[in-house]
C-alpha cells in the first residue's frame, strides 16, 4: 500500500473494506444495545464528582467579600466602573441627538457607505423602534452595544493585525478564536457576572469578550488576502514597513475590516439582548417580561424593536457603494471629507430641530404591531392547535415531538451507563478521525460526567440532536433545490438576509406562544434560527461545484438527478458538511439560551449562574463547563466529517 | 560572460556575481555542494530544499535591454526580485552603479527601491482604493514628495503613456492593457535609472502586447533607461533584447545577441525554443555577405545590421547581388540571391 510514504495518517476506517466496515459495524451496534440493556442506570460514581459546584459556589464568595480589600478585585472594579461611564456617556449622546438626530445619522451613514436605497431602509427601521413602543429602552441597549463594540475593535484589529502579519502570532491566537467561536454566547456571562456583579459592566464585557474573536479573525483574513504582488509593489518602491501597511495592506485589507465590524455588532447584539437578564435595564427585559407572562403584546412590540435594530446597524455596515465601470468617481463623490462634514451638519440640524419644534420625546405615534401579532398567534393558537390535514397542529406536534421522540431519546441517553455514552463518543470520534480526536472525545465527555449534572447534559444532548436531525432533513433539501433553482434562491434571499441579522432571542418569541412553554419551542427556534445558514452553505456549495465537471457529465448524458448525485453532491461534500457544523453550533446556542423559556436543562443551570449568583454560582459554573466542553466535541466532531473528504482522494 | 563595450561604472549599471537562492532549511549548505547538482526532486526528498537560482552572473550596461527568457519555474522571477532584494538571494552580490545592494543597509537599501529602480509587474499590482493618479503618485509618496506636487508629476506622466485625462478612474475601470500603462506610467514617475519588467505583457492578449512592446521600444529612443525585462514569450525577447538570457532550472544556459541565440544555440535546450523562429527575421546581412569579388553591379545598397527579411525583396526582383555598406558608406561584402533563399529556407549558406 502506498498510504506508508503519506504524510497525515488517513482515518482508520479507510484501512478496512468496504464489506468488512459494514460487518464491523452491524456488529458493534449489536453489542453496543445488549451492553445498553445489560448496564441500564449505571450513574457516574461518585469519585468523579470533581465538586465544581462547591468550589465554584465559595471561591465566588471569597470574590464577593474581599472586593474592596484586594486590589485585584479593585482593579476589576475600577476597570468595571470605568465602562459604565463610557456607557453613561454613550447613552446621553444618543438622548442629545434624540431621535431625529439618530435616524438622521442612520441614514447619513446609509447614504454615505451606500447610497439611497440602503440609507432609507436603515432610517426607516431605526424610525420604526419608536412605533413600536420602546424607543428609550431600545437606546439603552444600543449604548451598552455601542460601547461593547468600540472595545471589542480596540482590542481585536491591533489583534488580527498582529495575527495578519506574524505567523508565529498566529499560531499563537487560532487555539483561542477556535475555542471562542464555539463557545455559545450566554456561557461568558457566568465569569462576568463572578467579578463585575450583576450589572451593565458585566453584560459589556461579556459582549466584547464573545465579539473580539470576528474582529480578529477577519483582519488577519485581510491581511493575509492582500496580493503577494501588491505588497511587492510597495517594497519594490521602497515602503517601510508602517508605511505599506498604512498605504497598501490596510486599504486592502478594508473590505474584509468592514465585514468583522458589522459581525462584531451583529454578535454584539445579539448578546446584548440575552445580558438583559442581568439587569441592564434595557429592550430585551421587555421581551422577557413578555414572554414570562405570556402577554404577546408586549413580548412582540419589544421584539420588533430589536429586530429593527439589527436590520438598521446591519444595513449600514454591509452596504458598500459601487463604481460604475467606464466612469470616473464623480468629483463631489472623491472628496470624502467634505462630504462626511455635511452628514454631520444634517444630523446635528436634525437633532436641533427636535429641540426647537419641541419634540425632543418620541412622539405618541404607534403601530399596533405587537397587538397585530397577537391576534395573529390568537388566531393560529385558536384554529391550528388541532386537525390541521398532515401537520397536525401545533398542539398534536407539540404532544408528539416531546412524548414521542424527545422524552424516549433522552430517557435512552440518561439511563444509558454513563461509561458506555462516553466509550461511543469516543469510538464515533476514532472513526471519524483517528485517536487524536478519540482522546479528546473521552476527555470532554469524561469531563461532563465530573460536573455532576450528567442528566442535565444528556437533556440538553437530546433537544440538541434532534433539532439539529430535523434542521439538517430542512436544510439540506432546500439548500440543494435552491443552489440549482434560480428562482428559488431569488425568492429565499431576502428572507435568508434578514433571519442572519437576527438575534436567536427573537426567535423565540413567536414559537413560546405557538408551542406553550416547554422544551418544544426551544428546538423549534433553535431550528429556524440554523436553518438560514445551512440553507445557504449547502446552495452556496452546489454553486461553487466548477462548470467543467458538470458539463462533462451531462456530455455523457447524465440525467439532472445523475449530475446532481454522481457530480455536484460529491464535490459540494465539503461545503455541506461546514453548514451542518455551523448548523449544530447555532442549534445548540439556541437550545441553551431556551432554558429560561422551559427549555430547563443545563441552559437554565447556566442562567441561574448569572441571575442568582449568590446561591446559583457553582451550579452555573458547573454547567457552563459541560456546555463548552460539548460544544467543544460537536464541533470538531463535524469538522472532522467535512475534512474526510480530502483524505478519500488519496489512493488506498 | 563580460559586459558589452566594457562600460565602466555609472549608476546606471548592474552587476551580479555568483548569486543563488535556495528555498527550505539551511540553505546555504546546498550552495556550491554536490547537493545542488542532484535532480530537482530527489534534492526535495533528501533535504526538503529546492534550488530557485544557482550561480547567476550577469551585468547590464547602462542603456541597455537585457532580457531574461525562461519557462515557468525557471527562476526568472525569482531573478528579478533579488535584484532589489524583494527577495533576499542566498549568497551572492548585486551591484547597482556604485551601491552594493546585497550588503546595503536598510535606508540605502530603501534609497535604492525609492529613487533608481522602479518595476513593472506580471499583474499590474495597482492598488484598486487609488485612483490611477494616486497609484501613479505612489513612488513619489513613499518617497515623501507633497502631494500638489505627486499629484502633477503624475499626471504628467500618465499623458505620456497616453491616459490623460483619465486619472481619477480607479483600476478595475480599465482594460487590461490600459492598466499595465499605468503601471508602466508609475515606474516612470519616480525617474529611475533602471526598470524592471517582470512579465507584464503576459497577461495581455496578442495585439495588446505587441502595443505595449512598441510603448517599450519607443520609451528606449526617448529617455534612455536601463532595463531588465522578463518573459517566457521568444518572440517578444528577440524583439525587445539588446541581449538575451535563456534561463533554465535556476541557471543561464546561453547568454548573447538575439541572433546569436536564434543562429548558433548553446544546446539541445535553445535549439528547441529558437526552431520555430524564422532566422530572417533576426539574422542581418553580414551573416549572409561574401567579399566583394570584382562586380560593379548591385541591385541595391544596405547597411550592416539590416535583417535579412528586409532585402527579399531587392534580390527578388534583380539576379544581381545587393551591395552591403557600413556606417560610413564604405562598402564591406554583397549578397546573394542563393544565400537569401537557403537562409529562408532553413539551411546554411
Amino acid at each position: 500500500m502506498s498510504q506508508a510514504v503519506l504524510p497525515a495518517a488517513p482515518a482508520p476506517v479507510a484501512l478496512l473494506g468496504r464489506t468488512t466496515t459494514r460487518v464491523v459495524g452491524v456488529a458493534a451496534v449489536i453489542v453496543g444495545i445488549v451492553v445498553f440493556k445489560v448496564t441500564r442506570q449505571q450513574n457516574v460514581p461518585s469519585w468523579l464528582d470533581l465538586h465544581v459546584q462547591r468550589h465554584a459556589q465559595s471561591v465566588y464568595h471569597w470574590i464577593v467579600q474581599n472586593t474592596g480589600r484586594n486590589w485585584f478585585l479593585d482593579a476589576i472594579k475600577s476597570i468595571g466602573n470605568g465602562i459604565t461611564w463610557c456607557q453613561k456617556r454613550g447613552l446621553t449622546f444618543l438622548r442629545l441627538l434624540h431621535w431625529t438626530g439618530v435616524v438622521a445619522l442612520t441614514f447619513v451613514i446609509g447614504y454615505l457607505r451606500a447610497g439611497w436605497r440602503t440609507a432609507t431602509i436603515a432610517a426607516a427601521s431605526m424610525f420604526a423602534i419608536g412605533l413600536c413602543g420602546f424607543w428609550d429602552l431600545t437606546m439603552v441597549t444600543l449604548s451598552i452595544m455601542i460601547v461593547a463594540v468600540a472595545f471589542a475593535m480596540l482590542i481585536g484589529v491591533p489583534l488580527g493585525i498582529w495575527s495578519g502579519l506574524s505567523e508565529s502570532a498566529e499560531r499563537r491566537l487560532r487555539p483561542l478564536l477556535d475555542t471562542a467561536q464555539v463557545m455559545p454566547a450566554y456561557v461568558y456571562l457566568i465569569p462576568c457576572v463572578a467579578f463585575f456583579g450583576i450589572g451593565v459592566p458585566a453584560a459589556i464585557v461579556a459582549t466584547l469578550v464573545y465579539a473580539v474573536p470576528p474582529a480578529v479573525r477577519l483582519t488577519s483574513l485581510g491581511l493575509r488576502q492582500v496580493p503577494v504582488v501588491s505588497t511587492e509593489v510597495g517594497m519594490s518602491f521602497g515602503s517601510t514597513g508602517p508605511q505599506l501597511l498604512r498605504k497598501v495592506q490596510l486599504p486592502l485589507a478594508r473590505r474584509s475590516v468592514l465585514l468583522g465590524l458589522n459581525q462584531v455588532i451583529m454578535m454584539a447584539f445579539g448578546l446584548v439582548v440575552i445580558a438583559s437578564q442581568i439587569g441592564t435595564g434595557d429592550v430585551g427585559v421587555r421581551v422577557l417580561a413578555g414572554l414570562q407572562k405570556l402577554d404577546a403584546n408586549l413580548a412582540f412590540s419589544a421584539g420588533f424593536c430589536i429586530v429593527f435594530a439589527a436590520i438598521a446597524l446591519d444595513r449600514i455596515t454591509t452596504g458598500e457603494r459601487s463604481l460604475k465601470p467606464g466612469r470616473p468617481m464623480p468629483k463631489w463623490m472623491a472628496d470624502r471629507r467634505a462630504l462626511w462634514a455635511a452628514g454631520l451638519a444634517v444630523v446635528v440640524v436634525a437633532a436641533l430641530s427636535a429641540k426647537v419644534l419641541s419634540v425632543q420625546q418620541y412622539p405618541s405615534w404607534r403601530v399596533g404591531i405587537g397587538s397585530w401579532a397577537k391576534s395573529v398567534i390568537d388566531w393560529l393558537d385558536k384554529h391550528a392547535r388541532h386537525g390541521v390535514p398532515l401537520i397536525g397542529g401545533t398542539d398534536s406536534f407539540n404532544t408528539f415531538l416531546v412524548r414521542d421522540i424527545l422524552i424516549p431519546f433522552r430517557s435512552m441517553l440518561q439511563s444509558a451507563a454513563w461509561w458506555l455514552v462516553v466509550g461511543v463518543v469516543t469510538l464515533i470520534g476514532w472513526v471519524s478521525k483517528g485517536w487524536r480526536l478519540a482522546l479528546l472525545c473521552a476527555l470532554a465527555f469524561t469531563g461532563i460526567a465530573a460536573m455532576h449534572n450528567w442528566d442535565l447534559a444528556m437533556d440538553t444532548l437530546s433537544q440538541v440532536l434532534i433539532a439539529v436531525i430535523i434542521s439538517v432533513c430542512l436544510a439540506v433539501p432546500i439548500g440543494v433545490w435552491s443552489g440549482r433553482s434560480r428562482w428559488l434562491e431569488t425568492a429565499l434571499r431576502p428572507f435568508l438576509d434578514t433571519a442572519q441579522v437576527l438575534p436567536q432571542f427573537v426567535y423565540l418569541v413567536p414559537v413560546v406562544f405557538l408551542f406553550r412553554v416547554g422544551p418544544t419551542p426551544g428546538m423549534i427556534a433553535a431550528v429556524i434560527y440554523a436553518l438560514p445558514p445551512g440553507i445557504r452553505l449547502v446552495s452556496l456549495g452546489l454553486k461553487e461545484v466548477p462548470l467543467a465537471p458538470r458539463e462533462a457529465a451531462i456530455s455523457f448524458g447524465a440525467t439532472p438527478r445523475q449530475e446532481l448525485i454522481k457530480v455536484q453532491l460529491p464535490l459540494a461534500f465539503k461545503s455541506i458538511m461546514l453548514g451542518i457544523n455551523q448548523v449544530i453550533l447555532m442549534v445548540l446556542a439556541t437550545v441553551i439560551i431556551a432554558g429560561l423559556i422551559g427549555g430547563g436543562a443545563l441552559g437554565l443551570e447556566a442562567l441561574g449562574g448569572f441571575t442568582k449568583p449568590n446561591i446559583k454560582m457553582g451550579d452555573g459554573v458547573a454547567a457552563g463547563v459541560s456546555i463548552v466542553l460539548l460544544a467543544m466535541v460537536l464541533d470538531r466532531l463535524t469538522q472532522a466529517w467535512g475534512n474526510r473528504s480530502d483524505q478519500e482522494d488519496r489512493p488506498t | 560572460m563580460t559586459s558589452i563595450g566594457g562600460v565602466g561604472e555609472t549608476n546606471s549599471s548592474i552587476s551580479v556575481r555568483g548569486m543563488w537562492k535556495v528555498y527550505g532549511p539551511k540553505p546555504e549548505r546546498i550552495v556550491g555542494s554536490e547537493l545542488a547538482d542532484l535532480p530537482r526532486k530527489q534534492l526535495h526528498a533528501q533535504t526538503g530544499n529546492v534550488v530557485a537560482m544557482r550561480d547567476i552572473n550577469m551585468d547590464v550596461a547602462p542603456g541597455e535591454v537585457f532580457v531574461v527568457m525562461g519557462l515557468s519555474g525557471s527562476g526568472k522571477s525569482t531573478l528579478i526580485r533579488c535584484l532589489t532584494r524583494l527577495i533576499e538571494p542566498t549568497v551572492g552580490t548585486v551591484r547597482i552603479g556604485d551601491v552594493d545592494v546585497t550588503a546595503a543597509d536598510k535606508e540605502t537599501l530603501l534609497d535604492v527601491r525609492r529613487n533608481k529602480v522602479s518595476m513593472v509587474f506580471q499583474h499590474f499590482g495597482l492598488l484598486p482604493h487609488r485612483t490611477l493618479t494616486d497609484n501613479v503618485a505612489f513612488g513619489l509618496e513613499v518617497r515623501g514628495v507633497d502631494k500638489t506636487e505627486r499629484r502633477r508629476k503624475a499626471n504628467e506622466t500618465l499623458e505620456l503613456v497616453g491616459l490623460s485625462e483619465m486619472g481619477s478612474y480607479r483600476p478595475h475601470q480599465l482594460s487590461g492593457g490600459q492598466q499595465q500603462r499605468v503601471g508602466l506610467a508609475r515606474a516612470l514617475a519616480t525617474d529611475p535609472d533602471i526598470l524592471l519588467f517582470d512579465e507584464p505583457f503576459s497577461a495581455l492578449d496578442p495585439l495588446i502586447r505587441r502595443d505595449m512592446q512598441d510603448e517599450v521600444i519607443r520609451l528606449r529612443h526617448e529617455v534612455s533607461k536601463t532595463m531588465v525585462f522578463i518573459t517566457h514569450d521568444l518572440s517578444e525577447a528577440l524583439r525587445l533584447g539588446d541581449r538575451i538570457a535563456i534561463m533554465r532550472d535556476g541557471m543561464f544556459v546561453q547568454v548573447g545577441t538575439p541572433e546569436s541565440v536564434v543562429v548558433d544555440p548553446a544546446d539541445e535546450y535553445v535549439e528547441n525554443f529558437v526552431r520555430d523562429v524564422p532566422r530572417s527575421f533576426v539574422v542581418p546581412v553580414e551573416h549572409v555577405m561574401r567579399d566583394v569579388d570584382g562586380e560593379a553591379q548591385f541591385s541595391g545598397s544596405v547597411s550592416l545590421g539590416t535583417k535579412v527579411r528586409d532585402i527579399v525583396k531587392l534580390v527578388a526582383s534583380s539576379e544581381l547581388p545587393v551591395e552591403v555598406v557600413d556606417e560610413s558608406g564604405r562598402q564591406v561584402g554583397c549578397v546573394d540571391r542563393v544565400h537569401v533563399l537557403s537562409l529562408i529556407a532553413g539551411s546554411e549558406p
